[in-house]
């Protein structure tokens, strides 16, 4: 992974989340990717919750053309107006040095540039305090939060410093534990989710 | 599982989550299960106070029940699936409050010092054990009990008059006994048959003795404590009170003249005199005997007739059917029954009947006109005296025997101990000598039906005063007159089966339905609840081993102190 690699601009945010459009040539970063909005102060963090590729008038009419060229398609793709969009969840900021892991105090601007944090950033960020980030993924219902856990903490895990895996990981799952053992359903999707990328096939797979 | 901890080392166990002084204390395990037993000993810290119970249950649970019917092992990796279980499932302990002593501030700190000054200088009262009477506070820490918090509510061993009589189960941390409170009031040792109640008796009553807290008396009807036996299970020696403490300090008396235990001679024998026997011994017997409601004014007629010393021997020299001619026809003759009982407005049939029934009494051997001496006296002597004495009842084993030489023993001890406790109080006299009465099969002589009768009764009521308690040894307590069981002070029981039984050890006790449960569920053998008045609260013990380390012990000459610290060590060497 590149350090600090433009994600794209702020297109409308609230201090809950926010949308980022940006160009398909820019590569979108993945689902679950973790993203900071640099600000005056610091940052404000997020999590990739969801991307989607909005349609216009020439791709409607494209779908419907029978026999429709690869030079049009990678055109329509590559020179499209309609930006890729991303929701963003803000999971935390830094202000004075400072890492919080609540909602930031005011929301980014528009066409603010997003940036991929970097696994510096990633790992500074997820290894401070106790995960109170958490809330903010959990307890969102309108959120993929099953799946969006389990991204966000396979890419924390690799972020952390090797020594620090396993414990970091499970100082994780007690937390998610903690915060839905009074929701049996929501922890038994979660906890499938995250034993779906940690389960020793998926890391014999991944060595 | 035996969790073994250095001294001084409380090993934390969870932390409190509900409960009250009614519903006892529940605290959320953050260790296993199998790290504690039923029976454990809690200390919970809270604030400037701890709190001393006992485990009575251990509760599985689940944050949310669907959490206990998934089996996350198979759906989950090992680590997700370990960190599952921990947090959504649970063990609860509910703890039975008891004891609570003020701590104060956490030593080392200045708030401490401060606390230590203002007791030193008499503005705060020295901490003490109470009661239970508040709670702790939420999430108070728990652990399992250190040895320094069993020795601060049960003693210490070199302290005199305190001696160990087991160990806690889980972390062998040796358990006292206070041996002057124990004797301050009448105590019982219960169990079924087979939980090693004769151990245990052997154990105390060697305490008493090595302790020199009170002059023993066993009433021994089966021959176990006084000499040698062989233990039924394992078949190995164990060895009696005598060849612990040898002749001088243990004496063993066999019933009758010539009486021999097991092939071996008692240091003296025990036979009554036909005096020595009064009216309420006979109406004692009612039951062995099978005596009629006409019995108490038959004797009645014959106290008066013969006085109280001699009515035994002149109705046991009657003729029951003898007859006369006296010139016209054929008459009781004056030596008989029947004549005596005419003259004395006695119904002829009652009499006969009675005379008829006492025979079994008239041919015990064991039953003098003339002894050459004074044998009750003789023990009761030696017990004033602070020897031990072991009644062997050699082949007279008949409850009958056991019935009548018991009461008519104790009540003359109990008529010697009232006098010389009164001339004591007169202030002329020396102070009585503290008496222990140990009394196996303790049913026969303290049940419902002649305990108002037997002197033994009135000991476990009143006799305290005087100096004499009994040791009450049982297999079946619910057997005991309840009067009788609600006086006894300390208890000592092993596993009992029977619901009654244990309904009776455990009357007149605080938090008995809690500690139910724990009797059930004892081991069959070596483990024991102690409970009661004698002990500062109750508590589950493995009983200690009568072996060489405790001969050893006994046989030492010292009486406490550096003797119980290597015996400690000998028995604990973890």
């Amino acid at each position: 992974m590149m350090e600090n690699l433009t994600a794209g601009r702020l297109l409308r945010a609230n201090t809950r989340a926010c949308v980022v459009g940006c160009h398909i040539r820019q590569s979108p970063p993945d689902f679950g990717s973790m993203i900071f909005i640099p600000n005056q102060d610091g940052k404000t963090f997020g999590l990739v919750y969801d991307i989607h590729v909005d349609d216009d008038g020439l791709v409607r009419q494209l779908a419907s053309t029978e026999n429709v060229s690869e030079e049009v398609i990678q055109d329509n793709r590559l020179n499209r107006n309609t930006p890729i969009e991303m929701s963003i969840l803000f999971i935390g900021y830094e202000a004075n040095q400072m890492i919080f892991h609540s909602l930031p105090p005011h929301p980014p601007l528009s066409l603010d540039k997003v940036v991929l944090c970097s696994e510096n950033e990633i790992r500074r960020f997820t290894s401070f305090g106790h995960f109170g980030y958490f809330r903010s993924i959990l307890n969102n219902p309108e959120l993929p939060a099953a799946d969006l856990t389990a991204a966000h903490l396979n890419l924390a895990y690799q972020a952390q410093p090797l020594k620090d895996r396993e414990r970091w990981k499970n100082a994780a799952v007690e937390m998610i534990i903690t915060l839905l053992r009074d929701n049996p359903n929501m922890l038994n999707q979660v906890l499938f989710a995250v034993s779906d990328i940690f389960s020793p096939q998926s890391n014999a797979q991944e060595a | 599982m035996s969790q073994k901890q250095l001294p001084g080392q409380s090993i934390p166990i969870g932390y409190v989550i509900d409960g009250g002084l009614k519903a006892n204390l529940r605290i959320r395990l953050s260790v296993p299960p199998t790290t504690t037993r039923e029976g454990s000993f809690i200390v919970i810290k809270s604030g400037n106070w701890q709190f001393y119970g006992i485990a009575t249950d251990l509760q599985l649970g689940a944050v949310d029940p669907r959490f206990a019917d998934t089996s996350s092992s198979q759906h989950f990796p090992v680590d997700i699936a370990a960190q599952f279980k921990k947090q959504t499932l649970h063990t609860d302990m509910v703890v039975m409050p008891a004891l609570m002593l003020e701590s104060g501030p956490e030593p080392g700190t200045p708030a401490y010092a401060a606390w230590q000054e203002e007791i030193d200088r008499g503005e705060r009262e020295a901490p003490s054990l109470l009661p239970v009477k508040t709670i702790p506070s939420h999430q108070s820490d728990a652990f399992l009990a250190n040895a320094g918090d069993i020795a601060e509510i049960f003693g210490k061993p070199e302290q005199d008059g305190y001696f160990i009589i087991g160990k806690t189960r889980e972390q062998d941390h040796p358990v006292c006994i206070n041996l002057d409170k124990l004797i301050q009031r009448s105590s019982g040792i219960f169990g079924a048959t087979g939980t090693g109640k004769s151990f245990l008796t052997r154990i105390i009553l060697s305490g008493l003795i090595k302790h020199d807290r009170a002059s023993v008396l066993v009433y021994d009807m089966h021959n176990e404590y006084g000499l040698d036996d062989t233990a039924s299970d394992t078949g190995l020696n164990v060895k009696g009170l005598r060849s612990l403490f040898g002749k001088s300090g243990v004496q063993i008396v066999g019933l009758g003249s010539g009486a021999d235990i097991r092939g071996i001679s008692p240091d003296f024998n025990l036979t009554l005199s036909c005096n020595d026997i009064m009216p309420e011994d006979i109406e004692m017997l009612s039951r062995e005997l099978n005596l009629r409601e006409t019995t108490a004014a038959t004797l009645d007629a014959l106290v008066q007739a013969f006085g109280r010393t001699g009515w035994f021997k002149a109705f046991k020299d009657m003729e029951t059917e003898g007859t006369v001619f006296d010139g016209e026809k054929m008459v009781p003759s004056p030596e008989s029954v029947t004549f005596w009982a005419n003259n004395h407005g006695v119904h002829p049939m009652a009499a006969k009947g009675l005379h008829s029934k006492l025979k079994r009494l008239f041919n015990k051997k064991y039953i003098l006109d003339n002894p050459p001496s004074d044998s009750i006296q003789a023990v009761i002597e030696a017990l004033k005296k602070g020897r031990h004495i072991v009644l062997s009842f050699g082949k007279y084993e008949t409850d009958l025997d056991y019935l009548l030489i018991s009461n008519l023993l104790t009540r003359r001890i109990r008529e010697e101990w009232e006098r010389t406790t009164n001339i004591f109080r007169n202030g002329r006299g020396p102070e009585p000598r503290q008496l222990v009465i140990a009394v196996e099969e303790a049913h026969k002589l303290l049940n419902r039906e002649i305990a108002s009768q037997t002197t033994f009764s009135t000991i476990a009521r009143e006799m305290r005063k005087y100096y004499v308690t009994l040791l009450v040894i049982d297999q079946r307590p619910s057997q005991i007159y309840d009067e009788v069981m609600s006086q006894l002070g300390t208890r000592v029981c092993g596993w009992l089966g029977d619901d009654d039984d244990i309904h009776a050890v455990l009357s007149g006790l605080a938090g008995r339905d809690a500690l139910r449960g724990m009797l059930a569920r004892l081991q069959p053998k070596e483990e024991a609840l102690l409970l009661g008045w004698g002990v500062p609260m109750p508590i589950l013990i493995q009983s200690r081993r009568y072996d060489d380390a405790f001969y050893a012990e006994m046989k030492n000459k010292s009486k406490k102190g550096l003797d119980q610290q290597r015996a400690i060590e000998a028995l604990y060497p973890d």
